[in-house]
């Protein structure tokens, strides 16, 4: 497991590496500060950031991203803020460490985490699929209309005839239908 | 005096009408038990307000209005701004390098060669930093690349950073330029990291920049307190603004509690500033329909969004006006037409739908 501690107390790093002993490989890595290129370099599978550190923002930013691999970060917040960590969480922070806490805890904070976040992923991959599908259909509807008016066919056979062409050329439907709209284009001199 | 009210600033020279009210007693004045309390970053400010930890902050206008849609990485929580705390706070600081290739227009088309160059010769794209992604600096910076055929989500790499450690990144070469506020531009040219290509106000005139903010419930259940915030906030922005006072300003502001940076850099940093005069308190919605603009320009907000309606729920003059009254002062109404604004260089609310269509590399014109 590599864990990536941003926190400017080396005391906390030294918590969490010490809640991890015995998971192996384990890699713990401190730094005051954040930095980009460091963080590029060792891929933490998850970051650990201070409530009350000036990189928040910026590991916030770094979710947001979607060129960037986005991580599991969990916050370790002081206890005098009630609430704090739990607003956290509802935006965004995978899990958090209360101040104080036993090392013996580290490890089962950092798992949920990674799990939680891995959940999160999941489900934000899902929507994303689910919209490509739904636009995919769409362009299956329109190649659809369009063979029935160019070649007067029923809509039951227009269908047969793209599932045929999609089995024929091996590739999936939503994409025979794209092509077959973006060449009747060109045939009727749009493009 | 009441319940003791809390409220987060970030240090930063905007922030200075809220530090001049406790540090010279406008607070107490008005019989308000005010505590004061520096944060490290907008994702705490923000988690803080929601939580009832904060009942106001110094906050970027932006981000204000994304916590009140729940765009900014949260579930929406109400807030309105009845207070503008200054105008012309941002600046676009780049490595000498880099500066080189900005005109004395202050355009970025030299910039837009560079980056071709750049990607031709197969370098690393040029990386600049702005304080947070919904922030004036990250849209100040976008519109200004934008104009000169820079795409900022292809063309150049854009990360966040703290406002304080941007002269750092700079030196280090972590990134070659940032757009942050004041004294930030000036502390890196102090320290020779590089120069100020163009201000927010050769880009955006009277530059919109930071608000007061609170919920919406805090203000309906105490609107008095609110009042007396306003009050006391309007006679520390008519002190932050007077020229005789801007000396002992930057030796205020530069305390360890509050901006810590040295005097002599704020009070250079704070000529381009304005706090007070010619309305510059008043929260217009025009400010706020024209920052809704740029977030739906690029994607950052849905397309479908009625700005106007928005941008006057969450922007508040009424109760800016409100206060005045009770102080004597003149009351301004809320700039309506934003000059030097946008391509055609007018702007008003209600042309916010076509003018984020319009705008340069705007992503609702793909569709």
């Amino acid at each position: 497991m590599r864990v990536l501690v941003v926190d400017p107390d080396p005391a906390r790093a030294a918590l969490v590496a010490e809640g991890l002993a015995g998971v192996e490989p384990l890699d713990v890595r401190h730094c005051a500060v954040f930095d980009h290129r460091e963080a590029a370099a060792f891929e933490p599978d998850v970051v650990v950031v201070a409530s009350d550190s000036p990189d928040r923002d910026t590991i916030e930013s770094l979710r947001e991203a979607t060129a960037t691999n986005p991580r599991p970060v969990v916050m370790f917040v002081d206890r005098s803020e009630a609430g704090l960590a739990e607003e956290a969480v509802r935006a965004g922070v995978s899990a958090y460490v209360v101040d104080g806490l036993s090392a013996a805890r580290v490890r089962s904070v950092l798992e949920v985490a990674m799990s939680r976040f891995a959940l999160m992923n999941q489900l934000r991959q899902d929507l994303e699929k689910a919209k490509a599908d739904l636009a995919s259909r769409k362009t299956v509807e329109r190649a659809k209309a369009l063979l029935m008016k160019e070649r007067g066919l029923e809509e039951e056979a227009a269908y047969r005839l793209l599932r045929k062409l999609s089995m024929d050329t091996g590739r999936p439907l939503g994409a025979v239908a794209a092509d077959l709209l973006a060449f009747a284009g060109v045939l009727k001199g749009d493009a | 005096m009441g319940e003791r009210i809390r409220l987060g600033f970030i240090a930063l020279n905007d922030a200075a009408s809220l530090i001049v009210a406790e540090a010279r007693g406008f607070f107490a004045d008005e019989g308000l038990d005010v505590e004061l309390s520096r944060e490290v970053s907008w994702a705490t400010m923000r988690d803080k307000m929601a939580v009832g930890a904060l009942q106001g902050t110094h906050m970027l206008s932006p981000t204000a209005l994304a916590i009140s849609l729940g765009v900014a990485g949260s579930d929406p929580t109400p807030l309105i701004a009845p207070f503008a705390l200054a105008l012309n706070g941002p600046a676009v600081t780049l490595s000498s390098r880099l500066a080189g290739a900005v005109g004395q227009d202050g355009r970025a088309d030299g910039l837009a060669r560079l980056v071709a160059r750049r990607r031709e010769e197969g370098a690393s794209p040029i990386t600049l930093a702005v304080v947070f992604p919904y922030s004036t600096h990250n849209y100040l910076l976008r519109d200004w690349l934008a104009a000169a055929g820079i795409d900022p989500d292809r063309d150049i790499r854009l990360v966040v950073a703290p406002p304080s450690r941007m002269t750092g990144l700079l030196v280090d070469g972590v990134v070659e330029g940032f757009c942050v506020t004041e004294p930030w531009d000036t502390a890196a040219v102090a320290a020779g990291a590089g120069m100020i290509a163009v201000r927010g106000s050769q880009i955006w005139p009277r530059t919109p920049d930071k608000v007061f903010a609170v919920t919406e419930a805090w203000a309906e259940a105490n609107p008095e307190a609110l009042q007396a915030l306003l009050r006391a906030l309007a006679r520390a922005a008519a002190w932050v603004d007077t020229p005789t006072n801007r000396a002992e300003l930057a030796v205020i502001l530069a305390q360890p509690g509050y901006v810590a940076a040295d005097a002599a850099v704020i009070e250079r940093s704070l000529s381009d500033m304005i706090f007070y005069a010619d309305g510059a308190t008043c929260p217009a919605p025009a400010h706020a329909g024209w920052l809704l603009t740029q977030m739906m320009r690029w994607g950052h907000l849905p397309a479908d969004l009625d700005i106007p309606a928005v941008a006057r729920r969450i922007y508040r003059p009424d109760l800016h006006a409100q206060a005045m009254e009770a102080l004597g002062l003149p009351v301004a109404q809320p700039v309506a037409l934003l000059e030097g604004f946008g391509a055609t260089g007018r702007y008003r609310l209600e042309d916010s739908a076509q003018e984020a269509a319009a705008a340069p590399l705007s992503r609702l014109a793909r569709d």
